[in-house]
């Protein structure tokens, strides 16, 4: 079980880096109106 | 250059010396395309202007240039679709960068370049695609609500990260004896856990530890109390467990529950906040309108057009007929006929002789004339009404206040509760004493006070928002759902505000479709509420009636008294009241309605009946509330035979005519002093302060924009029935809320105990309260489901 001595460690790195994404997501406004993808099916293009 | 007047213009003959409403060509590719419902004529040239152009437009350097943003409303959306043809009509305009419209709130957000285009040109870009844009109230106040959004999802996806993440690293925990995980890798565990809940601690709990911090300056204990204690106290000896496994602070990690905690929290606090900022937006939609331009009058005597925000006191303005008065003033060289139906509800015109003062805000209805503008802005009456709206509805009880009188000294228990405990078991059992202190602490849910509630209301408020009737104050469920008695208004609530032909009266000879053509015809440029009612007739072919086209050469309307004509070439008609007729001797017995009199130069040709016609639903509805065991009482300004013949027709049990507002309001106020809860539906502004006096209150969405505004529900459909399913409405709300408060009691008498003597470990005390989050929260949604 010593790949878990790795596994642990990165999936925490991983998160970390998960919740940095999701930052960036925020910040530039990809999630400000969830909405919308709804409504994309309702347009014309 | 006028608004868009209402009177419908026909092609045969105008009326008074107003200019035409431009004529905007369309574009070809637009016949085409699906097209919005309005027909936008407005001139948006005060959107340049740029006072006004700072209420909703930000700028900014964007790649050396200066770009401009946005934010404005659209109007005439029905569907999510709108947002496609507004999007595309702007689009393609030059200058236009990015152009969305959030369906749901019905926002614009549009950035554009000043050098390339105009705010204005973006408007009738707009108006060709069938929608009007109107700057938002407020609009600013977007960037702060996107910010503040943006705070909500940040701090629930992390909770939420992490307490999946940590969950995982528990579950071995959950699942294998004690010493089956060899020691390293157990502490890698918990390490692992502890970096991840870092985030949650420093990202997610700040608004629980604000919260407490605020209560504990002002020396009291609030919710957030124990849930911050709660968090601290696992955390640090989690951490201390995890970095110093023998020391004094035990073995046990709690991880999990923290972070779980934390989530679900998290996730009522999101919910709420977009429940919040849906009713906001639909709201947003009462209160715009086109900034006012007016006609100013220069030193040379010219007028020139100018932004209403420009207005200083002692200006002399002209304002056309359909226009609103833009500040409180006195009128010079012309009497007026003014609509006040902004302050009392009602549209009988008024007249204003010249030095009597009109009220800023009330339509001017008959042609052009001056006013000497004396105050503005907040010192205008119309401002003292919303200012004395506001202060009367801060008074009303608050559900938050009898929450934390009750949480209060019960949140003192449990701390105290969790200390004795801890302090009693720590002789007896270092580890477990711990373990006992955090278990009390997280068992008693806040959850039933602080998310039960809101939640319960929260989806009542979105059941009725897709009924068509949005509810501004959680609060007034718990007040509508006590009332006793409901109070109607009588014009514009029970009534239509319009009124209605009923009857033609006709000289030997004549044949009522020749004269009502001929009064439709000569109405059709006033906009005297009679004169309406007859055009309206005249149009919807009224009795099954063809009329013959009529040929009126000129009109002349006499301010109060009725309209001139030359017609078919050389005969002249009088349309308007019995003295302007001259009508005498054949003039009926006064009744109750409203009556118009048409003579030619013969005298009495015809006489129109009108009257003030019942809302469709009136009866049904004051039906179903006596069925539901609520009094019903009509209160009225209008005369008591008006007064009387409607209370009769609907069937109320109670009577008040001829009140002023102040009387209207004592009126209330002894129903209260009796012990009366008392609902309120109304439409008018003078009606402000009693919609706020009352227990609960309703505007109808044809109402004054500002009892609307400041009314607890708002009914957009104007269907009267909807008061009768908000009550019912908010009667299953209290209830689903006393179902929650009782299990949250029984809850926590079970648990505490349970926790207090030990028998309870920290994982289940995590367990127990997210079962009980959920059960609260499943039960409240029940409320979603159309009752």
């Amino acid at each position: 079980m010593e790949i878990l001595y790795l596994l642990i460690p990165l999936s925490v790195v991983v998160v970390l880096g998960i919740i940095v994404i999701f930052w960036w997501a925020l910040q530039s406004g990809q999630l400000d109106n969830i909405e919308r993808e709804g409504e994309r099916i309702l347009r014309a293009d | 250059m006028n608004q868009a007047t209402t009177a419908p213009l026909q092609g045969r003959h105008r009326v008074g010396a107003e200019a035409e409403p431009e004529v905007l060509a369309l574009d070809a590719t637009f016949s085409e395309r699906p097209r919005g419902p309005l027909t936008v004529t407005d001139n948006f040239a005060v959107l340049d202007d740029p006072i006004e152009q700072r209420e909703f437009t930000q700028f900014a350097e964007i790649d050396g240039r200066r770009m401009a943003q946005s934010v404005l409303m659209v109007q005439g959306m029905f569907c999510a679709a709108c947002a496609d043809t507004v999007e595309d009509a702007l689009c393609h305009l030059p200058g236009v960068v990015k152009a969305e419209v959030h369906a749901a709130t019905r926002r614009l957000t549009v950035q554009w370049d000043p050098a390339l285009t105009r705010a204005s040109a973006l408007a009738q870009a707009v108006g060709r695609a069938g929608y009007r844009l109107l700057p938002l109230h407020e609009a600013l106040s977007i960037t702060q609500r996107i910010a503040e959004s943006r705070k909500v999802l940040w701090r629930l996806f992390v909770a939420g990260i992490c307490m999946m993440q940590v969950m995982m690293y528990a579950w071995p925990a959950y699942i294998t004896e004690p010493g089956d995980i060899p020691p390293d890798i157990e502490h890698l565990l918990r390490w692992a856990s502890w970096v991840l809940s870092l985030p949650v601690l420093l990202f997610a709990s700040g608004s629980f530890f604000s919260g407490a911090w605020r209560d504990l300056k002002q020396g009291r204990v609030g919710m957030d109390t124990p849930v911050s204690i709660g968090i601290l106290v696992t955390f640090v000896a989690s951490s201390l467990a995890t970095f110093d496994p023998n020391g004094p602070w035990g073995h046990e990690v709690w991880y999990d529950s923290l972070t779980m905690f934390v989530f679900f929290l998290m996730g009522g606090r999101y919910l709420e906040f977009k429940a919040r900022d849906r009713t906001a937006g639909a709201l947003d939609n009462l209160m715009n309108r086109l900034p006012e331009v007016c006609d100013r009058r220069r030193s040379d005597g010219q007028f020139e057009p100018v932004s209403v925000r420009r207005l200083e006191v002692g200006d002399v303005v002209r304002v056309q007929a359909g226009q609103a008065f833009p500040g409180d003033g006195v009128l010079i060289q012309m009497n007026a006929t003014v609509d006040e139906a902004l302050l009392t509800g009602e549209s009988h015109p008024v007249i204003r002789q010249v030095g009597e003062s009109v009220v800023a805000g009330s339509y001017n209805l008959a042609g052009p004339v001056e006013v000497r503008v004396d105050k503005l802005g907040k010192d205008t009456r119309f401002a003292q009404i919303v200012s004395l709206m506001e202060k009367a509805s801060t008074e009303k009880p608050r559900l938050a206040v009898l929450a934390d009188r009750i949480a209060g000294p019960f949140l003192s228990l449990v701390l105290l509760g969790a200390v004795v405990s801890g302090v009693y078991w720590w002789q007896i059992d270092h580890d477990r004493a711990l373990a006992v202190a955090v278990a009390v602490l997280i068992v008693t849910c806040p959850c039933a006070l602080s998310l039960a509630t809101p939640a319960a209301m929260l989806a009542s408020a979105g059941s009725l928002a897709r009924r068509g009737v949005l509810v501004r104050r959680l609060q007034a469920f718990e007040n509508l759902a006590n009332v006793h008695t409901v109070v109607f208004d009588k014009t514009g609530t029970l009534t239509h505000d319009k009124l209605q032909l009923v009857a033609i009266h006709v000289r030997e000879g004549a044949s009522q479709a020749d004269v009502l053509a001929l009064g439709g015809a000569l109405a059709s440029g006033s906009l005297h509420p009679a004169s309406k009612a007859l055009v309206a007739a005249s149009q919807e072919g009224w009795g099954g009636l063809t009329l013959p086209p009529v040929d009126v050469v000129s009109t002349t309307e006499t301010v109060g008294q009725g309209l001139a004509a030359l017609v078919n070439g050389s005969d002249r008609l009088w349309l308007g009241s019995a003295t302007f007729c001259g009508v005498s001797g054949e003039a009926l017995a006064r009744g109750e309605s409203p009556r118009v009199h048409l003579a030619d130069e013969k005298g009495w040709l015809a006489t129109f009946e009108l009257e003030e016609s019942l809302r469709g639903d009136a009866v049904e509805a004051v039906m179903a509330l006596k069925a539901a065991g609520v009094t019903t009482w009509l209160l009225s300004g209008d005369l008591p035979q008006a007064a009387h013949r409607v209370a009769s027709l609907v069937g109320v049990d109670h009577v008040v005519s001829g009140a002023t507002p102040e009387q209207k309001l004592q009126q209330i106020a002894r129903l209260q002093e009796q012990g009366f809860k008392v609902a309120m539906v109304g439409d008018g502004v003078n009606d402000g302060p009693v919609l706020a006096r009352s227990d609960a209150s309703f505007a109808l969405g044809t109402a004054a924009p500002l009892a609307q505004a400041n009314s607890d529900f708002v009914i957009q459909g104007g269907r009267l029935k909807d008061v009768v399913s908000a009550l019912g409405q908010a009667r299953s709300t209290m209830r689903v809320v006393h179902q929650n408060l009782a299990w949250a009691a029984a809850y926590n008498a079970v648990s505490v105990p349970l926790a207090l003597l030990g028998y309870m470990p920290p994982w289940a005390a995590g367990l127990g309260m997210a079962i009980s989050s959920f059960w609260v929260i499943g039960n409240a949604l029940r409320l979603n489901r159309v009752l």
